[in-house]
């Protein structure tokens, strides 16, 4: 009798752990690595709470339309990575996507820090949860450095004299930098935010904070190092077909020997190198007066769950298995950067499953000082106005000053947009 | 036939009609709906009359641009295009010696034509260091920037669509081969050369299938999108922004709707006017068989 009563017992829990397993969908976009890993942890994580987890991946390229589609349709997976700044395009009242806080029962959320609930959160809800924090940081490459005899830069102005030498010692072929549409235009900002101590758009009262002149004398700074030989003039890089700088030969070849990218693509950048050729992080560069470092940095990606989920909770659970807890976390790895949460920086710190040279970028970007960037930066209307007006700059179409003018006029329109 | 056979057919079509109504007629009115209005997809379409098209009419100068662009790049690829294909029929429809071999490879590059993969591929072909360049700086020339310069940009662009030329060669080698071979001898016996012949006997008689192709190609062309997104993303300085991009960056990129539907709509309407303007024009050189007037 007993043994029945126990063999019902047991028959009940097993019917009601299947009574709770969901069926649920995660959607992300990465490369292959990322891919692997994130399939794997999904299978540990689900037969630890006992749900089955689609994945839904693609590469970076057309995700953001394929997740806004499905957001406007209601087809969303439960569980969404999303990059920060389209948390305010999806949920700008922090009603678009369910509020993590809801779910803090399940999602153990004192493993962030009160910054990072904040860059997750929209009118107060908890939309996103920070997986890594992301920089961007300047990377040399110290070989074709050396091979130039010069010591790495630590300002503007070694960079910009190290143009010439790069021409005459190495060849018209070797630049010390890189920097083309969205890189110029990020370098542009990061020159102007040093001087003026302030970011182009203000988070605090989303409006435009440099004048048309501080603007204008960042395009004109553009230009210096494309006049000094220390970036490929836009044209010559359209060239090549725009192709992306871990695919272009001369960055293999050690041609190009520094850029400026997110901490996160040490491994992209550095894997095509030809061997024996050595990448490095240095400071941000510095110039004459600057009021500010300006480091860019931000939460490079966040996971949210969907607002129209079944099964809230049990996304909570996976949400929670792949950030915090040590079977998930050890099966993702680094393949996100170096992870937001403390308790699983610290397990993979433990366990040498990130290398010296993430967390040295890590900490370089943590570390380093800038006003707080304003999510609008990332919008795309913001993005082209900046890249579009350069460009025709680069080209010679327009002087420094008009494309001052038309950057402002854009970006305000774009913000005017976004209020209304 | 009665009872349930006399709705056979229409079960047989359903599945037609019903697609075509969800994935074309619905989207087709509900795009002419959300011209009207300001709608970013996550939230419901505000209604704002004729507001999109004043913009666009107006003060949108990237339209204004990316308009030209596309009649520039319509208007070079279409001729280019039917007469390089026309060219390449009248030659495999000579007796050669292993013609099918012939006319299977001319017709590859349509199959592969459309595909990413070959979009891809000509980026690399016309990149700086390219095979291109290569050649022409080999025959001892200087290379040329196919992508950075403004003005060689869309001309690669046009030539991945002309190399996709099979499909209109087909067309055009089948209208060559229905052609009465009587009227050739009996031209031949009066005296007509090769290109007399071609001129005016051979042409007259395949107009309908011309006609067919250019309007074909033309809708075609107005459409084009995945060449310039993929091999100069409608670079350098908007020189290959052609509206399709533009339509897609501003639904998908900006989350525009209306306005983009208001686009669509204007090249909606400029493609059937042009499409009018050539049936119209048609009755003056498109010769049908049986027709009185030829």
């Amino acid at each position: 009798m007993k043994l029945s009563l126990l063999s019902l017992a047991l028959a009940t829990t097993a019917l009601a752990t299947n009574a709770s397993a969901a069926d649920l969908r995660m959607s992300w976009w990465g490369g292959d690595s990322r891919h692997l890993a994130t399939q794997e942890a999904l299978k540990v994580c689900g037969e630890k709470h006992g749900h089955t987890i689609s994945p839904e991946f693609t590469g970076w390229s057309g995700h953001f339309e394929k997740l806004t589609t499905q957001i406007a349709g209601g087809t969303e997976a439960d569980i969404m990575q999303v990059n920060w700044p389209w948390l305010s395009i999806y949920s700008a009242n922090g009603d678009g996507l369910a509020d993590l806080k809801e779910l803090s029962g399940i999602i153990d959320l004192s493993n962030w820090d009160e910054a990072q609930i904040e860059a997750g959160s929209m009118a107060g809800k908890l939309n996103g949860l920070p997986v890594s924090t992301t920089g961007r940081l300047f990377v040399f490459n110290k070989t074709t450095w050396e091979k130039a005899g010069l010591e790495l830069p630590k300002t503007w102005e070694d960079l910009i004299a190290a143009g010439p030498v790069f021409q005459e010692k190495l060849g018209e072929d070797y630049y010390p930098f890189e920097a083309a549409a969205l890189d110029a235009s990020l370098i542009m900002t990061l020159y102007g935010t040093q001087k003026t101590g302030k970011p182009l758009i203000d988070p605090a009262t989303n409006e435009i904070a440099w004048t048309k002149e501080e603007l204008t004398e960042a395009i004109e700074f553009y230009q210096k190092l494309v006049d000094n030989h220390v970036i490929i003039p836009w044209k010559q890089v359209a060239a090549a077909g725009n192709v992306p700088l871990q695919e272009n030969p001369n960055w293999a070849a050690g041609k190009i020997a520094g850029t400026y990218q997110w901490d996160s693509t040490y491994f992209k950048i550095s894997d095509p190198l030809q061997e024996g050729q050595e990448l490095v992080y240095t400071d941000l560069l510095s110039q004459d007066g600057e009021k500010t470092p300006g480091i860019y940095r931000k939460a490079s990606m966040v996971f949210s769950i969907s607002k129209n989920s079944a099964n809230k909770e049990a996304a909570a659970q996976i949400v929670n298995c792949l950030l915090n807890e040590p079977e998930g976390v050890s099966a993702l790895g680094s393949t996100r950067g170096v992870p937001a949460s403390t308790t699983a920086r610290q397990q993979l710190i433990d366990a040498g499953d990130i290398e010296p040279m993430q967390i040295e970028a890590q900490d370089r970007v943590i570390n380093a000082k800038g006003p707080g960037i304003h999510p609008m930066m990332e919008h795309p209307d913001v993005r082209s106005a900046l890249q579009d007006n350069l460009e025709l700059f680069a080209y010679g179409e327009i002087d420094a000053a008009t494309a001052a003018d038309e950057m402002i006029y854009a970006i305000e329109e774009a913000l005017e947009d976004v209020r209304s | 036939m009665g009872g349930d056979s006399k709705y056979l057919g229409l079960w047989y079509v359903a599945p037609y009609v019903i697609g075509l109504l969800l994935f074309t007629a619905f989207p087709f009115v509900a795009s002419f709906f959300l011209s009207f209005t300001d709608y970013d997809l996550l939230s419901r379409p505000e209604w704002v009359g004729t507001k999109n098209y004043e913009k666009l009419f107006t003060r949108d100068r990237t339209f204004d641009k990316s308009l030209k662009v596309t009649l520039i790049y319509v208007f070079t690829t279409v001729p280019l295009k039917l007469t390089f294909a026309l060219f390449i029929a009248v030659v495999l429809n000579y007796r050669l010696k292993a013609i099918n071999l012939f006319r299977t490879a001319y017709y590859v590059p349509s199959i592969l034509g459309g595909s990413i993969a070959i979009a891809v591929l000509w980026r690399y072909i016309f990149a700086d260091t390219g095979l291109v360049n290569m050649v022409i700086t080999g025959l001892g020339g200087e290379p040329v920037n196919w992508f950075g310069e403004p003005s060689n940009a869309l001309f690669t662009i046009t030539l991945l669509r002309c190399w996709q030329f099979g499909s209109a060669m087909v067309i055009f080698l089948a209208a060559l081969q229905s052609v009465d071979k009587s009227l050739y001898e009996a031209a031949a016996i009066d005296g007509a050369g090769p290109w007399r012949i071609f001129r005016h006997v051979t042409l007259p008689l395949i107009t309908p299938v011309i006609f067919f192709n250019l309007i074909m190609q033309t809708v075609q062309a107005f459409q084009e999108f995945n060449g310039p997104y993929i091999i100069t993303q409608g670079g350098p300085l908007k020189s290959t922004y052609l509206l399709p991009l533009y339509i897609y960056d501003e639904a998908f990129k900006s989350f525009d709707m209306g306005y983009a539907s208001a686009i669509a709509w204007v090249l909606f309407a400029i493609i059937m006017v042009l499409t009018l303007i050539a049936f119209w024009s048609s009755k003056k050189w498109v010769y049908y068989a049986g027709d009185k007037r030829s």
